[in-house]
């Protein structure tokens, strides 16, 4: 068996008291667009930086090819990054950052001009080589900061948000950039983010951080289709969570009721799910059917009352109170038969295929 | 070396002690340099304030007994706080009109400031000592306009020291009080006009309120200068108004008595830092004598 | 209204006058000082009945003057290469470093600055008589050292601070060793400051005059305790020549840092 191409095993960091990453295990496969998605605070961006050798780890190790990253220092790791902020040597001109690592390696003048018009080419700044960064928006000097990164043909590319500076237009042009460039190096690269919606856009696997530890890795389809943890359930796509009570529980399926309502059968479980214990029920809106009648017997749906409608655009937004009050919402194309001459007050029945709900315990 | 700390590539255990001290290294030259070429020696010469010739409070009470050296301390109190109140005088008018004017204008009166500032500190005095001699310009001047008959003293007096500390410390109340006025925002005066404030209450309850905190420090500050100068008051100043670091100068200089030079030095030393505590609880930043 | 320069009515031209009269308050002595080093009068007679070099030629024809200039060209500018390079090393500790009581230790680093420089003085004279070092050149650059370092570790940490860490990190993951880093991106990038700690630390070293009297001896003395000990006794005009090329110096340091600036901005 070869060993993976990156591999963290048993990662955690400590400062002080506080414990920043509890426990990451993850392999990379070579090429791969893997993105560390998680709120603040999560470990995501500790992990990176201890990829990059700027922070030691409490324990744990990176393997890359089978080797350990541990001991050799930054500058040793020939590994390139991208950072949040605009980190482009000021006093350089555009062409000179991006020969700067290839300086430092001593390579020949011929051979750094031509890497540098290279470089220049790949990330589309022809002509801007005698630019100081100064004089750059701030999209230009992440795509410099980019070339510069990738300019020794590093491994590894890391990359800390490194588009949140930037506005939202600006920064999904260069998000195409990133891809394109991606499939162009194939580069294996790491990428944090806090933003679902980018991590959709660019990975080929997600991992989500919670509190120090990956909850779940996995493709972008597969976290929304079958979220492992409630946290990735609401952190990838809309969901709303109903309370409910576990009838029964069997290889992974488990029967519930809501209130006083019908037994839905059939829903995938995780965590310990007790009979008669209560559990969380994750509904996402758009896989919501709404009837405007009370459910019938047999079904998988409940009835609620509808609160509010917000029309926007290409849907509508339906809220509906469950009869815990509890709020669910229900997102329609515009134009849905059910929602004409729906109001407030209504009761209606919102259907669900139990495949596609999930219930937490826990 | 150690200049070049970065997080180290060694194992986890001896982490915890190691951020503990970071760096810190970096900063034992300056910490030697100031501990032995300036903590200490201030230390001890403040102790030969108690220990010399006899241990105790005799220099003290020397100094606070006697209507000589509280007069040298009143006087320069008095000559400090004149100083300010003419720094701030025309401080004021000028830092305002330096936040509003057009800008080719503001550049040469900055020019002129730091051009001041700069200048060796003996030769603006020595300036001045030109300047305001019996036979100097002013007086000649002002005999030519038929204003006065006989030259007027001006130096060697309170006059002259006003004059010459004055003139060294505008720069120091200008370019902070500036600061603050640039800060400003128009808007605030613009809302006080439609409220309907005349143009002097819009200076006496808006403009100067808001200016004050800028005032007040740049005054103190001011003010702690001027207690402990020593070359302009020497040469401008007369017998009859010495100074408080005359004093210390004349006890060590020309007494060798290093007892009552050292209890001299920890009273200007004592208004000097409680000054400074002040402004610094007052306002959070003590502005230095930033040239 | 009050704000707004063209909207201030009558109050415009009081202002403009107060500032005017001030402004030629500030550069008036300045000119009149260099007027008079060309002026013939001994008296300082202004103006001068008629106009001469003799002045000039007497400073550089008197061994005194120009060894006291030598001695404070020295002085200054060994001063400035220890001030800028022990207060870069402290600022990198100061900025970066992480340990108990660095605010304090910037705070004590500071209050040279602060202290009212006679007592310094004399407690420097005091501590250098008991070990030998009054009167010698050694005594002289630590005691300007003492006074120059505050300014120089000021305007360094505010560049560092100034300067963000991810870019000195970024030349590290590019392959430079941490000197290199140092030395090749953040050292280029707070040249600023590091200009600003020299041109301070000289001017300090080059005009201090009270530590420079008491620290003084017969055979050793600067170009300020020249023009002290000259001044005591008349107000010769060989002052005013000296003076001069004073302010010039000074002159060319704020074009030189004027200029710095320019060329480092664009």
């Amino acid at each position: 068996m070869t060993a993976p191409f990156l591999h963290i095993r048993g990662l955690r960091k400590d400062y002080g008291i506080v414990n920043a990453v509890k426990d990451v295990n993850l392999t990379v496969e070579r090429g791969e667009f893997m993105t560390f998605l998680g709120p603040s605070g999560s470990g995501k961006s500790t992990t990176l930086y201890i990829l990059a050798g700027f922070e030691n780890p409490t324990a744990g190790d990176i393997l890359l090819n089978g080797e350990s990253l541990i001991a050799t220092p930054s500058h040793k790791r020939n590994i390139g990054m991208v950072f949040q902020r605009y980190t482009l040597f000021p006093h350089l001109s555009v062409g000179e950052n991006i020969a700067f690592p290839l300086k430092v390696r001593r390579w020949g003048k011929a051979a750094i001009d031509a890497r540098v018009r290279k470089m220049l080419q790949l990330v589309r700044l022809e002509g801007f080589e005698d630019r100081k960064p100064a004089q750059m928006s701030g999209g230009q000097q992440q795509r410099v900061a980019l070339a510069r990164a990738l300019a020794y043909d590093p491994p590894v590319l890391l990359m800390d948000e490194p588009l949140s500076a930037l506005d939202k237009k600006l920064r999904e042009e260069i998000q195409h950039e990133i891809r394109r460039i991606h499939q162009e190096t194939e580069v294996t690269i790491l990428y944090v983010t806090h933003d679902q919606e980018e991590a959709l856009r660019l990975s080929d696997r997600i991992a989500v951080f919670s509190k120090g530890v990956i909850d779940q890795i996995g493709t972008g389809p597969e976290l929304y289709a079958d979220p492992a943890t409630r946290f990735v359930a609401e952190f990838i796509g809309d969901s709303d969570f109903v309370t409910c009570r576990i009838l029964s529980a069997k290889d992974g399926r488990a029967d519930l009721s809501i209130g006083a309502g019908a037994s839905i059968s059939g829903v995938p479980v995780h965590g310990t799910a007790v009979a008669g214990g209560t559990a969380a029920l994750m509904l996402r809106p758009e896989r919501l059917s709404l009837r405007r009648e009370a459910a019938r017997e047999g079904t998988s749906g409940l009835s609620a009352s509808v609160t509010d409608i917000t029309f926007l655009g290409s849907s509508i937004h339906v809220a509906a109170a469950a009869p815990s009050g509890e709020t669910i919402s229900v997102r329609l194309p515009f134009g849905h038969e059910a929602t004409s001459g729906l109001s407030r007050g209504d009761t209606v029945s919102l259907d669900f295929d139990p495949e596609t709900a999930h219930v937490f315990c826990g | 070396m150690t200049l070049l700390t970065e997080p180290d590539n060694r194992t986890a255990a001896p982490r915890a002690r190691s951020v503990r001290s970071r760096n810190f290294a970096l900063t034992v030259p300056a910490l030697v340099l100031l501990v032995v070429f300036f903590i200490l020696p201030v230390v001890s010469l403040l102790l030969r304030s108690v220990m010399e010739p006899e241990p105790g409070l005799d220099n003290y009470r020397a100094l606070l007994g006697s209507t000589t050296y509280l007069k040298i301390f009143l006087n320069t109190f008095s000559v400090s706080a004149l100083v300010t109140i003419v720094t701030l005088a025309i401080g004021f008018p000028v830092a305002w009109a330096l936040a509003i004017m057009p800008s080719r204008w503001a550049s040469i009166v900055f020019a002129v400031l730091l051009l001041s500032m700069w200048t060796n500190l003996l030769t603006r005095t020595y300036a001045w000592m030109v300047l305001l001699q019996r036979t100097g310009v002013i007086n000649k001047t002002l005999m030519g306009l038929g204003l006065i008959s006989e030259p007027l003293p001006l130096v060697n007096n309170l006059v002259g020291v006003t004059i010459g500390m004055t003139y060294i410390m505008l720069p120091f109340i200008i370019l902070p009080l500036y600061g603050v006025i640039r800060k400003i925002d128009p808007a605030i005066l613009q809302a006080a006009a439609l409220c309907g404030a005349t143009r002097r209450q819009a200076l006496t309850r808006i403009l100067i309120p808001l200016a004050a905190p800028g005032m007040v420090s740049g005054a103190l500050m001011v003010f702690v200068m001027s207690l402990g100068y020593f070359v302009t008051p020497a040469l401008l100043g007369g017998t009859a108004n010495m100074m408080l670091a005359e004093l210390i100068a004349q006890f060590v200089q020309s007494l060798v008595n290093w007892g009552m030079g050292g209890a001299a030095a920890l009273v200007l030393l004592i208004v000097t830092l409680t000054l400074y505590a002040v402004q610094l609880r007052l306002f959070g930043t003590a502005r230095m004598e930033g040239r | 209204m009050l704000l707004n320069f063209d909207r201030l009515g009558a109050w415009k031209w009081i202002l403009l006058g107060i500032t005017g009269l001030t402004t030629a308050f500030l550069i008036l002595p300045i000119i009149f000082i260099a007027a008079l080093s060309f002026g013939s009068s001994q008296w300082l007679i202004f103006p001068p009945p008629s106009w001469t070099l003799k002045w000039y030629a007497a400073f550089f024809a008197d061994p005194r003057w120009l060894e006291a200039a030598w001695t404070s060209l020295r002085i200054a500018a060994i001063v400035t290469v220890l001030s800028v390079l022990i207060g870069l090393v402290a600022s990198f500790g100061l900025v970066r470093g992480r340990f108990i009581g660095k605010e304090a230790l910037r705070a004590l680093f500071l209050t040279p600055m602060i202290l009212p420089v006679v007592v310094l003085a004399v407690a420097l004279y005091a501590f250098f008589l008991r070990v030998g070092l009054n009167g010698t050149f050694t005594g002289f650059v630590i005691a300007h050292l003492v006074v120059a370092l505050p300014f120089s570790i000021l305007s360094i940490t505010n560049a560092l601070e100034g300067f963000d860490k991810s870019i000195e990190d970024a030349a590290v993951l590019c392959g430079a060793s941490p000197l290199e880093a140092k030395l090749r991106i953040t050292l280029p990038s707070i040249s600023h400051g590091l200009f600003s700690a020299a041109v301070f630390s000289f001017l300090t070293s080059w005009d201090e005059v009270v530590l420079a009297i008491f620290m003084a001896s017969p055979t050793l003395q600067t170009l300020p305790v020249k023009i002290w000990a000259t001044l005591r006794q008349d107000l010769t005009p060989a002052i005013a020549a000296a003076s001069t090329l004073l302010i010039i110096v000074t002159i060319a340091l704020m074009l030189l840092t004027a200029l710095v600036r320019k060329g480092l901005k664009s």
